[in-house]
């Protein structure tokens, strides 16, 4: 299936067939190599997040390069699937599972890797401790702890000790710690990031504490995400951090410089119909709008007026004008939206292709 | 790939491993007799653009009901490819393509079907030329006109008739007639007042026309597009196909401005999480929706709104009685806003009849973006 574009490696990026989606290899080597030095010498390891890339051959290259637990995070059971039939060892889902089918599904994974379920509800818990129960399998869960995404979590310190009581007496589960996730607007300051993630992640310092004051033990407290992956590092108790977005990058978090913009999509002029403006073959279908526009990458003078389904309308000031044939460059303003439109990464170094990479849990909604 | 569970024909859709995109095969037959018999009496008859919903065997139905050219509309060379591999001899492109190695596969393509191409400019047109020339092919060309849009398309009036008389006599090229889109309605728009406008933008198109004819030209296709100017467009003499995607299976957007038509292709999703009076949360985010030019609408439950999509996850705000409903484990209907944008993110309908499932059928086209 979907072998429909596969350049071969050595074909020029002025080559590619577009719109695609493209990965600077220097870039993505530069991106894994910061994280690979920041979490050096910490306690505190990356656990990357799959739902970013959705391809096992990048999480074995960050696990490889160091700095991580030597797992991954997913949001899905499907995509959880995909990175244990790539090869990597431990996942953690972030996300709620609780239909019945999907319980079953991620107990059946649970003796191929270490698996890993976030949790907010004791009847939740009480399911799948019957699934792995009957299937003899062990899984391990970890509460999540709503602090300021206002979606799934528990609320109280109270309710979590609770829920923390109970899955560690429930037989098939193994209760291993907390979680939280927060986002925040700009914050280009790190001074001010690493108050803000003090601040946010106080919270699950705080549940642990409280857990533990119980005498239930846990060995992981998975926090943080690209925002305050150095920040959140400094903070005792905190064992994990969930960073995804640094991978590829997005506009979100431009003021984080020293990552690079990485994942892109190449576009290209097909049209000229008016002075100052150009139409490019990309549109919403190729990029996503989730938290904005994309933008138009190292091209001065030239923006992005609006994107309908397939195609986007640039305008160029004077001096920069877009001719047809002409390629243009389109980084998103979040990344995983955009990632997960794409059957594959066409890897570039110097603008040759190095490598292809299947997306391979591209559409792992379920 | 989407990794769903494959649960068996006969499995009630409510029970359907989630998120599913689900296709009520009733629901779409009929919209698709409705919108097609339309063009049962007229000169002009629709022509189905299949990037709605990417699935062969849903335009070979369309071609089966009649009020058809025979043929289908893409909007990406990888779509064509993909229809003319499920046999599909009629497809017209339209849209631009501009570079060598594309026109190399329109032109390969060719060799297997009538293909039809967009151009709104002379050296387009001319390595187009080159290209149908090297393949021993030929290109149907229709002249793209900016009928609103603000994409794509030469203006109306000297310059269209210009690029038309250039490109008329090109080796490996068939001027066959010229094409325009008219906007389409925007959340909020008036019925009436969109009415006009669309009017007013297909004259533009039909005025071009005239204006070839008047220049010795041959125009014998006037394409026009989309669903929502049908009713415009075949009331006016001189069109002779109305390129239209959205009916069969219809979404928000348009729910208005074709309300004899339903929605026939839903996203159900599962609850996952009720953790406070007031919201729940589904397993459907933005990647199982994709929002980008609106919300979808949750279905059937009053009080109950779906207001945010993050990539994973979407909140339901709950007011009323509504507050004590979705739990985790149920189940919510979502009406996508826009269709195309929606079924892009997933690899199978969940074909179904009488809320029992039929089988799995393939979105074949599905990210063939290039």
């Amino acid at each position: 299936m979907n072998e429909h574009y596969r350049p071969p490696p050595g074909t020029l990026i002025e080559d590619l067939d577009t719109p695609c989606l493209i990965i600077d290899m220097d870039d993505l080597d530069n991106n894994i190599d910061v994280i690979a030095s920041t979490y050096a010498g910490t306690t505190a390891k990356l656990r990357g997040h799959a739902k970013n890339h959705k391809t096992p051959a990048i999480a074995h290259r960050q696990i490889r390069r160091g700095g991580t637990v030597g797992g991954v995070c997913a949001a899905k059971v499907s995509e959880a699937e995909v990175m244990i039939h790539g090869g990597i060892a431990s996942v953690f889902i972030t996300s709620e599972i609780v239909e019945p089918m999907k319980i079953d599904r991620l107990c059946s994974l649970a003796d191929q890797a270490e698996l890993l379920v976030a949790c907010e509800q004791a009847a939740n818990a009480r399911d799948i401790s019957k699934a792995a129960t009957a299937r003899g399998v062990e899984i391990g869960v970890i509460i999540e702890l709503e602090t300021g995404l206002r979606r799934c979590g528990v609320r109280e310190i109270d309710q979590g000790v609770a829920l923390a009581k109970e899955i560690a007496s429930l037989p098939g589960l193994r209760f291993r710690g907390v979680m939280s996730h927060q986002t925040i607007p700009d914050m280009p300051d790190r001074e001010d990031r690493a108050v803000e993630a003090n601040r946010a992640i106080k919270g699950v310092i705080d549940l642990k504490d409280a857990i533990e004051g119980q005498g239930i033990p846990m060995d992981i407290v998975s926090t943080g995400e690209t925002w305050s992956y150095d920040v959140a590092a400094e903070i005792p108790g905190v064992t994990e951090i969930q960073g995804g977005s640094y991978l590829m990058m997005e506009t979100h978090y431009s003021y984080m410089t020293e990552f690079h913009y990485a994942g892109k999509i190449l576009t290209t002029i097909i049209s000229t119909p008016r002075p100052g403006i150009a139409i490019g073959d990309a549109g919403v279908r190729a990029v996503s709008s989730l938290s904005g526009m994309p933008t138009v990458f190292d091209r001065p003078g030239v923006t992005v007026e609006t994107m309908d389904s397939d195609h986007s309308v640039f305008k160029t000031e004077a001096g920069a004008s877009l001719k047809i044939g002409d390629q243009v460059l389109l980084i998103p303003a979040q990344q995983d939206a955009m990632v997960s439109r794409w059957d594959r990464f066409i890897g570039l170094r110097k603008g040759k292709v190095e490598v292809v990479w299947d997306i391979q849990a591209r559409g792992c909604h379920n | 790939m989407e990794r769903p569970i494959f649960q068996p024909v006969g499995t009630p859709v409510e029970e359907l491993d989630t998120p599913a995109l689900v296709l009520d095969l009733d629901v779409m037959d009929k919209n698709i007799q409705t919108f097609q018999g339309y063009f049962a009496a007229t000169t002009s008859k629709a022509r189905p653009v299949v990037t709605s919903h990417l699935c062969p065997q849903i335009a070979h139905r369309q071609l089966d009901a009649g009020g058809t050219v025979g043929g289908i509309a893409v909007t990406t060379l990888g779509e064509a490819e993909v229809f003319a591999n499920s046999g599909f001899d009629d497809i017209l492109l339209a849209n631009q393509v501009v570079t060598v190695s594309k026109i190399r596969r329109l032109c390969a393509l060719a060799a297997q079907a009538s293909i039809g191409i967009a151009v709104d400019n002379l050296d387009n047109a001319q390595q187009l030329s080159s290209g149908a020339v090297a393949a021993g092919v030929e290109l149907q060309v229709l002249v793209e006109i900016d009928a609103g849009m603000g994409r794509c398309g030469i203006s109306p009036g000297v310059e269209a008739l210009k690029l038309t008389q250039r490109v008329d006599g090109l080796p490996g090229l068939k001027l066959v007639g010229i094409m325009g889109s008219v906007p389409g309605p925007k959340g909020g728009d008036d019925p009436s007042e969109h009415e006009s406008q669309t009017k007013a933008n297909l004259q533009v198109i039909l005025d071009s026309k005239e204006a070839m004819e008047q220049g010795g030209l041959s125009i014998e296709v006037v394409s026009v597009g989309g669903a929502h100017c049908y009713a415009q467009a075949i009331q006016m003499a001189g069109v002779t196909e109305v390129r239209a995607g959205r009916y069969p299976l219809m979404d928000h957007r348009l729910k208005s401005f074709l309300p004899e038509l339903n929605p026939a292709a839903k996203i159900l999703a599962s609850v996952i999480s009720h953790p406070i009076d007031g919201m729940a949360v589904l397993d459907a985010g933005h990647k199982a929706t994709a929002p980008d030019q609106g919300r979808p609408v949750l279905e059937g439950i009053d009080g109950a709104e779906a207001t945010r999509f993050s990539a994973e996850h979407g909140i339901v705000e709950l007011e009323g009685d509504a507050q004590s409903k979705l739990n985790p484990g149920d189940k919510a209907w979502l009406v996508p806003y826009e269709l195309g944008a929606s079924v892009n993110q997933y690899d199978y309908f969940r074909a179904a009849k009488n809320g029992k499932l039929e089988g799995f059928w393939p979105i074949s086209a599905r990210g063939r973006l290039a």
